[in-house]
């Protein structure tokens, strides 16, 4: 079959595209995790494989056929907490960030820095994450319920010390403040600067988990800073804060 | 309100913007999976 007769063959086409949108959609979830690491040997060991086979190169082949078949079983255990979320999140997709109005978005998005900025000057911390696509339900669950309109008053006064509900992270979900003092998981990686604490542990940890753009306010270092699928934008004004913030809602996996 | 509409230049340039390597790396697994499934179905039949 050459390449024209492939060409016309439709299914073909139609095969190697859902190929090509399943790998990519899995190495997107693998993205910024430790995981990404052993995707990219997958993928090495696959080519290489495939280059094998089609040189001609037996016992490479025959070795690599076996080293594949019993290092999937060692993957599955090793990745068994990561396998894990990626199923949960499976069918938790939602199209908030689509539906949602131009004006509403920069509405919240300006209670928002306007919040961290007199939070930030009066040396209070704060945790905020906004939802996109991956649902953040089961985040809000181990927080307290609100259900209120984003306003800049209202995430200061949930982060004033001594609230009962300023420990954790407050959830925004649709554009309306769902849940304070929620619990994010905590990141498991080493490499991170000693200067950033349990918060920004926790926007890290979410991050790599969820797609969720997650706004952190040091409290010693007043500084404010996003964190975004596993990266950390700090020492932000709230001008920064509202067009980083935008950009990042925007993008589309 | 006004609704956001689908702008369709974000649409084309986010494609060559948003993780462009990701996206040729899995084009090429994708091709060389499809070769080898091909081939083993072959070598069944």
């Amino acid at each position: 079959m050459n390449l024209a007769d492939l060409l016309i063959h439709w299914k073909v086409i139609v095969e190697i595209l859902i190929l090509w949108t399943v790998i990519y959609q899995v190495m997107l979830f693998f993205e910024g995790t430790r995981a990404i690491q052993v995707v990219r040997g997958i993928a090495l060991i696959l080519v290489a494989f495939f280059l094998f086979q089609k040189l001609g190169l037996d016992r490479l082949d025959w070795l690599f056929r076996n080293f594949f078949a019993t290092s999937i079983i060692a993957l599955l255990i090793i990745f068994h907490p990561e396998l894990r979320q990626g199923l949960a999140r499976l069918g938790q997709k939602n199209i908030f960030v689509n539906a949602m109005d131009e004006e509403e978005l920069d509405k919240m998005l300006k209670e928002i820095s306007r919040a961290a900025e007199s939070l930030s000057g009066y040396k209070i911390g704060a945790l905020i994450a906004i939802e996109k696509n991956d649902s953040l339900c089961g985040y809000v669950e181990s927080g307290v319920l609100i259900d209120a309109k984003v306003s800049s008053e209202l995430i200061q006064a949930i982060f004033t010390p001594n609230n009962p509900l300023h420990d954790g992270g407050l959830i925004i979900q649709r554009g309306r403040l769902i849940s304070a003092g929620a619990l994010f998981p905590l990141v498991q990686r080493f490499d991170i600067d000693r200067i950033f604490g349990t918060r920004h542990r926790a926007a890290l940890g979410l991050s790599e988990e969820t797609d969720a753009v997650i706004i952190v306010v040091s409290e010693e270092r007043q500084d404010i800073s996003l964190v975004y699928q596993g990266r950390l934008y700090n020492n932000l004004s709230h001008e920064d804060l509202f067009l980083k913030a935008k950009e990042l809602i925007r993008i589309r996996k | 309100m006004k609704k956001t509409k689908f702008n369709i230049i974000y649409g084309i340039t986010h494609i060559f913007t948003y993780h462009p390597w990701l996206k040729l790396i899995s084009f090429i697994l994708a091709v060389i999976v499809w070769l080898y499934i091909k081939e083993e179905m072959f070598i069944l039949q």
